[in-house]
């Protein structure tokens, strides 16, 4: 009995930074009841994707999305870069997101320019304070980056 | 003499009042712009000898950008005249101590030394934020382009705007997003 109350504190403790919830904020599936006489069919039903109506139509069904897109993305585009991100931050996997080793070796070094200039702060992990200016000594001011210094950078 | 000329000869000699926000601009970059005008360089009358200078209001020198990790790698050397005297600080040690501090030296090194740099960084008005006094800024009568265009932070722009961007890429089907 104990144990199970320190179980549910647990539980609720976590509540704010979990990843897994049972309502449908994810927007994967939606859980469906239907009665039948005596049967009770729950079933999940697929959502269709939130980004799906605002895809790119990619014109090279070879190409990875950013070779195919054709755009030369820098650090200060963060409508694009945030794509690639997990809501704490994380960079996708190259199985995610789909891009060739090289694209994704320089949205991954461009996303950490993105992150260092604090212009994605928002998308942090629960315990960082979020705001830049907030930050440690140098960290706190201003600061830009050259993307030439990225290897491979077209 | 005609008023015409009158009003050109005015003109001509008259002191203008530039503005330069500096949020997000790099200091050295600028210190070779805002040198431009303070000296007068860019006037057809220009001489060394010629009095022709302007007067430049620098505001927001507390948002400056350095690149890289130039804040912890650009050293600030001086030297007391005593024995031991010798200090080195750091770009953000000195940018915490006075905001000013980096881009008016910008300025002053960015410039010839001889007698006339400390008379031309008289005309220079460097302000941490964006408030200047109403007689200053009463006297302003151009900005000066920015070098840098000021990045947009993600958690400042509308989020029906970050959702109705253009995507890249589609998550898989079995992708839990988070
Ligand atoms: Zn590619």
């Amino acid at each position: 009995m104990n144990f199970s109350i320190n179980l549910l504190k647990y539980i609720n403790f976590n509540q704010n930074f979990r990843f897994l919830t049972l309502s449908s904020s994810l927007k994967i599936k939606e859980i469906k009841e239907i009665q039948q006489g005596k049967d009770l069919i729950i079933y999940g039903e697929e959502l269709p994707s939130p980004r799906e109506p605002f895809l790119l139509k990619n014109k090279y069904p070879n190409k990875c999305p950013v070779c195919a897109s054709g755009l030369n993305i820098k650090h200060t585009d963060v409508l694009i870069l945030s794509q690639f991100v997990r809501s704490d931050g994380c960079m996708l996997p190259k199985r995610i997101t789909g891009l060739c080793n090289k694209q994704q070796k320089i949205i991954g070094n461009l996303v950490t320019m993105a992150q260092k200039a604090g212009l994605m702060s928002n998308l942090a992990p629960h315990w960082s304070k979020k705001d830049p200016k907030k930050r440690y000594q140098w960290k706190k001011f201003n600061k830009y980056f050259d993307e030439s210094t990225i290897k491979n950078y077209n | 003499m005609s008023v015409l000329k009158r009003v050109q000869q005015w003109a001509t000699f008259a002191r203008v009042w530039h503005i330069y926000d500096a949020t997000w601009q790099n200091p050295f970059a600028s210190a070779e712009l805002i040198k431009k005008y303070l000296m007068g360089l860019y006037k057809p009358i220009y001489h060394p000898m010629n009095d022709c200078g302007d007067h430049v209001i620098v505001i927001n020198s507390a948002e400056i950008a350095l690149p890289g990790d130039e804040w912890t790698k650009r050293v600030y050397f001086h030297h007391t005249g005593y024995p031991g005297g010798a200090t080195w600080t750091l770009a953000w040690e000195l940018h915490t101590k006075d905001p000013k501090m980096i881009l008016y030296k910008a300025v002053y090194r960015g410039m010839k030394g001889n007698l006339q740099r400390r008379h031309t960084m008289q005309r220079l008005h460097i302000f941490p934020d964006a408030n200047v006094p109403a007689h200053l800024l009463g006297n302003v009568s151009n900005q000066i382009k920015q070098l840098r265009p000021i990045p947009k932070r993600l958690d400042h722009m509308d989020p029906e705007v970050v959702k109705n961007s253009p995507k890249i890429f589609d998550y898989p089907k079995d992708y839990i997003v988070r």
